[in-house]
């Protein structure tokens, strides 16, 4: 059998030289080019298309934005894993009529001027920053219950595809109402 | 989670399509993989392709070998309207000697579509509604220890959206010079957490020409209908889903070929508290061949079930193991015209085909693993044969994967190698061999896959092929009829397939498709053979897509698709170029309009052996959806 092998590696011919020429030329030009890359993946597009369209599903109280003209808040927590990928998403975008900003913060306090709030990993504790809006009309989100704890809608991985975990109870005490259509949804719903 | 897919999936599902999802189906977007046990697409050590959703609607297509067109690392020729021949490198046989194209696996959401009788496809039997589509994931090189049986040169899985997806009406109309169709499908929630739609839908294609630029007579229509029902109590995933249709096929001068069937599935996915997955599957298919003068029939009848069960241990093995039984119990009648019929002898056979397979797929570092596989398959000709597979992937840096693999996979005997009684102008002209042996295939794969930068992607595979054992076709005493097979013919098979993907803009992408391939096949010392190593395959050696994309604004795309097919050598088919273009409007959220163009280039051509195939012609079509 070994001999066998090696006789066909012997004919293995033109096709595999230039594969083997192509991937080392290929390796050299990336590796001399200071990779930079993101690495966007799909299962992280999914999710930050989700957070844009969660809101018109979610009714939040009248006041959670200090005025009319305020702009839709959706903050991230800690290590931002998108990228530029949610500004992309957002590019020219309204979010329930109102013009969308992303602000980045290492911690989050009672008085961040959050609509949403992404938590992800970061120098505060994921759970510091859920309790830290416990009460205010915020829609946290995080993604396979991120240190151990979970927000009001939390993404996990289910036979390949990012589902929604929904917590309705943390969604009563945020003064949220979530619509009926995105509970059908969801993968699981913890109840009032 | 890993960076970079490997197809165009990873863009065509860029952030701009999901965009346009609605929140149900952004939760079906398949983030992870090929392998029966959840990876990244990136991190398959496997020359894989997938086709998504967008790129099917974007196409026009409307048949599922028209899809695969799409697809660089398979080879499509279409020999009449109803008829095509779907390869992966080669082995598209050859009409003249009575060889088909044999050794691709074809699974709609895990059904297995090959026909146990020659262990080709009847393309003209499957048929899903391309809406209804979510992915199509193509396999080039053996995928024998996970998949099983007849996954020699490819495995062709076509998985289709979940109901929670189609929710709504969607009535389709279409019509053009060759083709007009017409399509209903409606769905909705059964309760919290179950949802069902139901489909029905129907085409009738015109006829091509004969090379001899009469009329072929080889028109057809088909209706079909069918079901799913998703439901999912609490974290399992249960579904069932069945389709039936009925055809009538023109055959030429001779009396129309009649077909039916359908089919019943349920599946079921578990998952259990120590983290482990239980899937099961169950299925029924029956399908119909008969002339519409009678005779020249057979029915077939499948049974399946099918047990896989995936967990980890110690962090970095991951194993799934499964079982597998099925029973095809068939009958076959003589031809219409007994001078001139081919059956099997006997007639009748109940046929068992079991399996056991494990695979351990090891995380050995960080960024190296090894992935180690064993199927044991026990068919009805000749026992137990094993099929080992090591596949050993390597990521460099995040965004580039080199693997290598060697695998065995068999081609088992069939009723037509081992059963088989042809008869041609009232004498036998071919007669099965007893002890047939299964085609054999040692393959060695090299793979690289890296995203080069933002937007551009790239695949890179090569494969040596070891065949052993091949069908052939041997003459009787003093070279006359009735001929006989054997197993005369052995060789090589070596070539590369390599694609790419390139988001120019955000609104415009290209994809280009090459594979080139060598076949180096001879027969073996003392083996007896009548017809030459053409036998084997009417292959080109190479061939080449491109396609661009475009959005032109919100509501306008404009796709078109290159091809190029190479000579095919013996018997010879000049080499082609074709063209497809389509315009698709989106009128209003709920109407869209889509005008294409298909084989623009010519006004017929032909893309096989002749005779039997007919010259493919130009044409147009013009498809409006509504959604309610």
């Amino acid at each position: 059998m070994a001999a066998e092998i090696s006789a066909h590696a012997r004919k293995w011919g033109p096709a595999v030289i230039a594969l083997a020429l192509g991937v080392a030329a290929l390796a050299a030009a990336t590796l001399s080019q200071a990779f930079a890359g993101e690495g966007d993946t799909l299962a992280l597009e999914v999710k930050a298309t989700y957070l844009i369209k969660l809101p018109p599903f979610i009714t939040w109280p009248g006041d959670a934005f200090p005025s009319s003209v305020s702009p839709f808040t959706l903050c991230v927590v800690g290590q931002d894993p998108f990228g530029d990928l949610l500004d992309k998403a957002l590019a020219g975008k309204r979010l329930i009529d109102r013009p969308v900003a992303v602000l980045r913060i290492d911690t989050a306090a009672q008085d961040s001027p959050c609509q949403v709030m992404y938590v992800a990993a970061g120098p505060q504790p994921a759970v510091k920053s859920l309790q830290a809006v416990a009460g205010r009309p915020v829609l946290t989100v995080t993604d396979s219950a991120v240190d151990g704890a979970k927000g009001i809608v939390n993404f996990i991985l289910r036979d390949n595809h990012v589902r929604l975990e929904i917590d309705q109870a943390g969604a009563i005490r945020n003064r949220l109402e979530i619509s009926s259509k995105l509970l059908s949804v969801a993968a699981s719903v913890t109840p009032k | 989670m890993a960076a970079g897919l490997p197809s165009r999936s990873g863009f065509a599902q860029s952030l701009e399509t999901l965009g346009q999802m609605s929140i149900e189906e952004l939760g079906n977007v398949e983030i992870t993989s090929v392998s029966k046990r959840p990876e990244a697409l990136a991190d398959a050590p496997a020359a894989v392709y997938v086709l998504d959703h967008d790129q099917i609607m974007r196409s026009g297509a409307t048949s599922i070998p028209e899809m695969l067109r799409l697809v660089p690392n398979l080879q499509v020729a279409q020999i009449s309207p109803s008829s095509y021949v779907v390869t992966a490198r080669g082995f598209s046989g050859n009409y003249a000697d009575q060889s088909f194209s044999n050794k691709i696996l074809v699974l709609i959401d895990g059904r297995s579509v090959y026909t146990p009788l020659y262990s080709g496809v009847y393309w003209d039997a499957q048929d899903v509604l391309p809406d209804d589509i979510d992915r199509i994931e193509v396999i080039s090189g053996p995928g024998a220890t996970l998949w099983g049986a007849n996954a020699v040169n490819g495995v062709i899985n076509i998985i289709t959206r979940n109901s929670s997806a189609t929710e709504g009406g969607l009535l389709e109309i279409g019509g053009g010079n060759q083709e007009m169709s017409t399509a209903l499908r409606y769905g909705g929630q059964l309760s919290d957490d179950a949802s069902y739609r139901v489909y029905a839908k129907a085409f009738s294609m015109a006829p091509f020409d004969t090379p001899g630029s009469g009329n072929a007579h080889d028109g057809w229509s088909k209706p079909q209908g069918g079901f799913r029902v998703d439901w999912k109590p609490d974290s399992d995933l249960v579904t069932f889903q069945g389709d039936m249709y009925t055809g009538a096929e023109e055959e030429g001068q001779n009396p129309d070929q009649l077909i039916s069937g359908g089919n019943l599935e349920a599946r079921w996915n578990h998952p259990l508290d120590d983290g482990s997955n239980l899937q099961l599957l169950a299925y029924y298919d029956q399908t119909r061949r008969s002339s519409s003068e009678g005779g020249g029939s057979f029915v077939l009848r499948t049974y399946d079930l099918e047990l896989e069960h995936s967990f980890t241990v110690a962090d970095w093995n991951k194993i799934v193991w499964g079982v597998g039984e099925r029973v095809n119990a068939y009958r076959i009648a003589g031809a219409y015209s007994p001078e001139n019929s081919l059956v099997f002898e006997p007639a009748e056979r109940t046929l068992n085909l079991a399996n056991l397979f494990i695979e351990d797929a090891m995380t050995l570092a960080s960024r190296l693993q090894l992935t180690a596989g064993l199927k044991l398959e026990d068919d009805p000709y000749s026992g137990v044969a094993p099929m080992p597979s090591l596949r050993v992937s390597w990521k460099p840096f995040d965004e580039m994967l080199l693997w290598a693999a060697a695998s065995r996979a068999i081609r088992a005997p069939t009723p037509f190698d081992v059963d088989v009684v042809e008869t041609f102008w009232g004498s036998p002209y071919i007669l099965g061999k007893p002890n047939f042996h299964p085609e054999d295939l040692d393959a060695f794969e090299l793979g690289y896959r890296q995203q080069i930068m933002s937007g551009l992607s790239l695949s890179l595979s090569g494969f040596e092929n070891v065949y052993d054992d091949l069908r052939n076709i041997v003459g009787g005493p003093g070279g006359s009829p009735p001929y006989r097979w054997g197993n005369g013919m052995r060789g090589d098979v070596y070539g590369v397939e390599a694609w790419a993907a390139w988001q120019v803009t955000g609104w415009w992408q290209l994809n280009a498709g090459l594979t080139v391939q060598h076949e180096a096949l001879g027969f073996k010392q003392g083996a007896r053979t009548l017809a030459g190593i053409a036998q084997a395959g009417d292959d080109p050696h190479h061939q080449a897509s491109l396609r661009s994309s475009m959005n032109l604004g919100q509501d306008l795309t404009v796709d078109a698709d290159l091809r190029y097919v190479g000579v095919l050598p013996d018997p010879k088919v000049p080499d082609y170029a074709e063209l497809n273009l389509r315009f698709g409007w989106k009128i209003t959220d709920r109407i869209e309009l889509a005008v294409s163009g298909l084989n623009l280039l010519h006004d017929k051509h032909l893309e096989y052996t002749d005779p039997p195939s007919d010259l493919v012609k130009r044409s147009f079509f013009i498809d409006t959806r509504w959604k309610f």
